[in-house]
């Protein structure tokens, strides 16, 4: 498998606290893989680092063997990473199009002005959920009207849009109930059947065994452990999460 | 059919109100009357879309009429001390764009809330209105080029009405079907998401508080026109009227949100009611606390509506 994005050695401060020590991370291309560890271990340092939120203190971030360094989240978004956030980032009174094309409306200049092409966005928003088998038909429709998992199809959609081959959720179904969460997991599993690339952090341990193919587990600010997840259960995950290096060697 | 009433029935209830004007208020049918209350009208438009941009990006503008009474003072100081009506009209229109522009700047660049920031630069206006004029209004001998602004016919139709009906046409359009009222729409309902969406949510308060600013300074330059006078308070009661017609508007079209077509039509009605309730002899401060009502009332409904547009669609 070829590496789509590595982090080597990170470190970030902040004021006095360190949250990461020198963290490392490798994914792999069209894998989903979940980071894991328990509050403060690092994980949205490390996400925020990724994503241009934050850059860090030292260590080299590399995505497809090129060394790159965001000053922004657009950088990020330039290189294919697109993050979508637990609030996922979307404007809730605004119609579903409008949110999947925000920022990048499609647009035609008519005598010098730019005009909206509203038809042909909520066309090619449609095109975009139906990819991901997510069904809704009226895209004027405001995203607050939507389930829980349809407003992620919705985020996930924008990312699609953006071309981001590496896509970072950050605790997709942290707020869902029963259902709406197999809808995350079914998106997730959509995703990695077009070929793109998930980081997932979740604090669902059933949610990684049930999508991940792979997790990094963090440990006050350093990598303990990368593990391929086939045959591990959550409680297993849960474990080791909570043990940290102990059981590397045996993992 | 709850979803027609959410969007038209505060128009269709305006309709109704000139309807019954029209048939009982003893001479409000008249041409004359009628032309009147469009001319009423179009000064509480262009303010009101003004009002609108700001609010769009969810900032207030609480200056716009004492930035209006000083543009005014300034254009009637100018044709006074002989300068050219252009220039005057400039200056007007200018000092409305820079009392906007400084209102952008002092919540964008300084981040203090528009409220604050607005009602701060109101003072100053105010201030400075008195100060042009030590006080006493510009009344007298005026260039009649600079007067047909307002009052000049085109097919019938005063310049007034035909400039009203062009700011608001162009408001609309902007907001509606470019990128960029797209943009200054989603900065003012989730302006972190406008922003990590890439869009450059400053810039869009700085624009609306900055078009919020020129409207008023275009409305200051026909106020003079249309009645031969600048005085330093001149605007001060489309503050409210303005601002009244703006959240009556957030009832109609697109419920809850500030949108130019609601805008005008309220300005619409705010005018008929005005008009209507003199003509009814209606005693005159029941006109400020139907605005009382008309403010508080139409937040109340539009706020209703938001709630239930979200669970019933």
């Amino acid at each position: 498998m070829n590496q789509i994005l590595s982090v080597t050695g990170a470190f970030k401060k902040y004021g006095a606290v360190t949250a990461l020590r020198g963290a490392n991370l490798s994914v792999n291309a069209g894998e989903v893989h979940a980071i894991c560890g328990d509050n403060g271990a690092g994980k949205s340092t490390l996400i925020k680092l990724i994503a241009g939120v934050e850059t860090p203190d030292a260590g080299t971030i590399e995505v497809r063997g090129t060394p790159v360094s965001f000053g922004d989240p657009q950088d990020a978004l330039a290189a294919g990473i697109a993050t979508i956030h637990q609030d996922l980032g979307l404007a809730p009174a605004m119609a579903i199009y409008q949110n999947i094309y925000l920022g990048s409306e499609l647009s035609v200049r008519l005598a010098g002005i730019r005009v909206l092409q509203k038809r042909a966005m909520m066309r090619g928003a449609r095109e975009i959920l139906a990819k991901m088998n997510s069904v809704m038909t009226d895209m004027t429709k405001p995203v607050e009207a939507l389930s829980g998992g349809q407003r992620q199809a919705v985020a996930i959609a924008r990312a699609l849009r953006w071309n981001a081959e590496i896509i970072i959720m950050d605790e997709p179904t942290a707020a869902l109930g029963v259902r709406e969460t197999k809808e995350v997991v079914r998106l997730i599993n959509e995703l990695r059947n077009r070929g793109a690339t998930v980081l997932l952090i979740s604090h669902n341990m059933a949610d990684v065994i049930a999508v991940a193919d792979r997790a990094t587990i963090l440990k006050g600010g350093r990598a303990v452990t990368s593990l391929s997840l086939d045959g591990v259960s959550a409680d297993a995950l849960a474990k080791m999460i909570m043990d940290g290096a102990d059981d590397i060697e045996e993992a | 059919m709850k979803q027609l009433v959410a969007k038209y029935g505060t128009a269709l209830s305006g309709l109704a109100l000139f309807v019954v004007f029209l048939l009982f208020a003893r001479n409000f049918a008249s041409p004359a009357n009628l032309l009147t209350v469009l001319k009423q009208a179009s000064f509480l438009a262009i303010f009101a879309c003004g009002f609108t941009f700001a609010l769009l990006t969810s900032e207030l503008d609480l200056s716009f009429a004492s930035i209006a009474s000083l543009a005014a003072v300034m254009v009637g100081w100018l044709l006074h001390s002989d300068t050219s009506w252009l220039i005057a009209v400039a200056a007007g229109l200018a000092v409305g764009t820079i009392g906007g522009l400084l209102n952008g700047l002092l919540v964008t660049a300084i981040k203090v809330p528009s409220l604050i920031a607005t009602l701060g630069t109101a003072s100053i206006a105010t201030g400075t209105a008195f100060m042009v004029t030590g006080g006493v209004a510009f009344v007298g001998r005026w260039d009649a080029s600079f007067l047909a602004l307002a009052r000049g016919k085109v097919l019938g139709i005063p310049f007034l009405i035909i400039i009203m009906f062009a700011i608001v046409a162009i408001s609309w359009f902007v907001t509606r079907l470019t990128p960029l009222g797209v943009h200054m729409q989603a900065t003012g309902e989730a302006e972190g998401a406008a922003h990590r969406a890439g869009i450059a949510t400053k810039r869009m308060k700085l624009l609306g508080l900055t078009l919020s600013g020129a409207a008023a300074g275009a409305a200051a330059v026909l106020l003079v026109a249309n009645l031969s006078s600048a005085a330093p308070q001149m605007a001060g009661d489309f503050l409210l009227n303005a601002i009244a017609a703006v959240l009556l508007g957030m009832t109609m079209f697109d419920p809850g949100r500030p949108n130019i077509a609601g805008s005008f039509v309220g300005a619409l009605i705010l005018a008929i009611l005005a008009n209507g309730l003199v003509l009814f002899g209606a005693p005159y401060y029941l006109q400020d606390i139907m605005l009382g009502v008309i403010v508080i009332g139409s937040v109340g409904v539009s706020a209703s509506v938001l709630k239930k547009a979200a669970f019933s669609v």
